[in-house]
Parts: structure tokens; C-alpha cells; sequence
């Protein structure tokens, strides 16, 4: 024998049913996509922190080796005779990097 | 091991179509729960957010209770954020509310549904579309909605009798 609630559940089920439907491929579909897309998000964005903290460490990598070079100079030696001074050299350098790195190709524009 | 399980190890290891086949198999319920939450018939938007928040999460799905109730959980959780975020709690249009239900066996008793559900408050919605819409047991629907056990009974109760009394039960 059911109880008064239990026979208002039953009737409110029945309202609540829906006639069990065949999935719907084009959502489905939709979820997929946006799991592919989210997936290539990530792959891209790992590839430039990569990519940034490779090129962080190889523009470190110069300025160090640079003020290396500068301590390094003979002690007297007046600047003007250097053909070249270190800091000149870095800065020569970091240009034809940026120059290299910039490049249209480089950057995909 | 149910199916659900195996495909939820695989896709926490990545299996984009282990991943598709939960997404087959529980669509339907995720969207109908969320039509039935939702006033502005956002329900597919929030849908698709649910499944991908299940994919970054993926890992976290232990397998103690059904891959379904976990998606369900995620999809309450969900609609409470959007519905903070964009400041709508207040009531809102019932026309749209009911033009966001999804398709119905007898399209006047949606309609009578639409009407009724649309009178509760969010949580005696959410209570009663997964306890009378969705077959969940009030333990596994109390576990959906993060309440205790006798906080959802008593929504429910509530829910019950506003329902009852609007679609004439009783």
C-alpha cells in the first residue's frame, strides 16, 4: 500500500518523465571540438613557456658572459682602446638576436 | 569495475575518446537537469561548460559513487556560479524560463511543469528535478547538492507540496 507521498512521488515522476532520447551526436560533437581546441590551447601555451624560459636563460646567458668579459678586461686598459666594448658587443649581439626573432617568419605574422 | 569507471581512468589519462563516449552516454541528463535549473535557456552553454571542467578534472573523479551523479554535481555547481556571477538570483521572466525547457512527452503537461518549476526556488528545483527527474536517491541527491541528508528532505518536502499543489496532486 503506498503512502500519500509516495503516491504524489510517483505522480510527480511521471510529470517529470522524458521519453529516453537517442544521444544528440551534435552536442557531442561540440564537446569534442572544444576538448581539441582547449588541447591545442595547452600544447601552445607550454610550447611558449618553453620557448620564454629558453630565451630567458640565453639572454641571462649573454649578460652574464659579457660582464664576465667586462671584469675580465686588463685592469689599466682605457676604454677607448678597446675596439670594441663589451657592453657595445652585448647590445650588437641582443640586436641581431631580436632581429633574428622578429623576423616575420619567425613570428608567424 | 562499471564501464563508466574504466572510461573515466582512461580519459583522466588523456583518451579524448573514452572521454566521448561518457560524454554520449550522460549528455542527456546533464542537459535536462540544467534546462530544468536555468530561466534564459542557457542550458547547452552551461552543459558544454560542465563536460570541459570534467576533463581538466578528470583525475578527481575517485569512483565512489556514479560517473553521472559526479557530472551532476559539477553541473549544480556550475549554474550556482553563473547565476553569482551574473547577479540573477533575483526571479526572473517566467516566459523565458520556459521557452529554455527541454522537449517533453506531452507538451501541455511541460508546459504545466515549466509552470510549476518555475514558482520554486533554485534549490527545490535542483532537489526536485533529480529526485523525481532524474531518479536520484535523496542521499545521492544531498551528495549532488553538497547538503546534509535532512537538509534535502526538507526541500524536498517543500518542493513536493508546491509541486503537488500546482499541477493539482493530490
Amino acid at each position: 500500500m503506498m503512502s500519500d507521498d509516495e503516491r504524489i512521488d510517483a505522480r510527480l515522476s511521471a510529470f517529470f518523465s522524458s521519453p529516453e532520447a537517442r544521444p544528440d551526436e551534435a552536442f557531442v560533437t561540440r564537446i569534442e571540438r572544444a576538448l581539441l581546441a582547449e588541447r591545442k590551447l595547452a600544447a601552445a601555451r607550454v610550447a611558449a613557456w618553453r620557448r620564454f624560459r629558453g630565451e630567458t636563460a640565453a639572454s641571462l646567458a649573454i649578460v652574464v658572459a659579457f660582464a664576465l668579459l667586462w671584469r675580465l678586461a686588463p685592469a689599466g686598459l682605457p676604454l677607448d682602446q678597446l675596439a670594441v666594448g663589451p657592453a657595445a658587443a652585448a647590445l650588437l649581439v641582443l640586436f641581431l638576436w631580436f632581429a633574428v626573432e622578429l623576423r616575420p617568419a619567425a613570428t608567424g605574422w | 569495475m562499471d564501464q563508466d569507471a574504466v572510461l573515466a581512468r582512461n580519459a583522466a589519462a588523456g583518451d579524448v575518446a573514452a572521454f566521448t563516449a561518457l560524454v554520449r552516454a550522460h549528455e542527456a541528463a546533464v542537459r535536462r537537469f540544467l534546462g530544468r535549473l536555468t530561466r534564459d535557456g542557457a542550458a547547452d552553454d552551461l552543459a558544454q561548460e560542465v563536460f570541459l571542467r570534467a576533463w581538466r578534472s578528470a583525475g578527481a573523479y575517485r569512483g565512489d559513487g556514479s560517473y553521472r551523479g559526479w557530472l551532476l554535481r559539477i553541473a549544480w555547481t556550475e549554474f550556482l556560479g553563473s547565476t553569482r556571477a551574473a547577479g540573477r538570483r533575483a526571479a526572473r521572466d517566467q516566459s523565458a524560463y520556459e521557452a529554455g525547457q527541454p522537449p517533453q512527452r506531452d507538451a501541455e503537461a511541460a508546459l504545466d511543469l515549466a509552470r510549476a518549476l518555475a514558482a520554486l526556488g533554485e534549490r527545490e528545483r535542483a532537489a526536485a528535478s533529480l529526485c523525481f527527474g532524474e531518479g536520484c536517491s535523496h542521499s545521492e541527491a544531498a551528495e549532488i547538492m553538497g547538503l546534509p541528508l535532512g537538509t534535502l528532505k526538507s526541500i524536498l518536502a517543500r518542493a513536493r507540496t508546491a509541486l503537488a499543489s500546482r499541477l493539482e496532486i493530490g
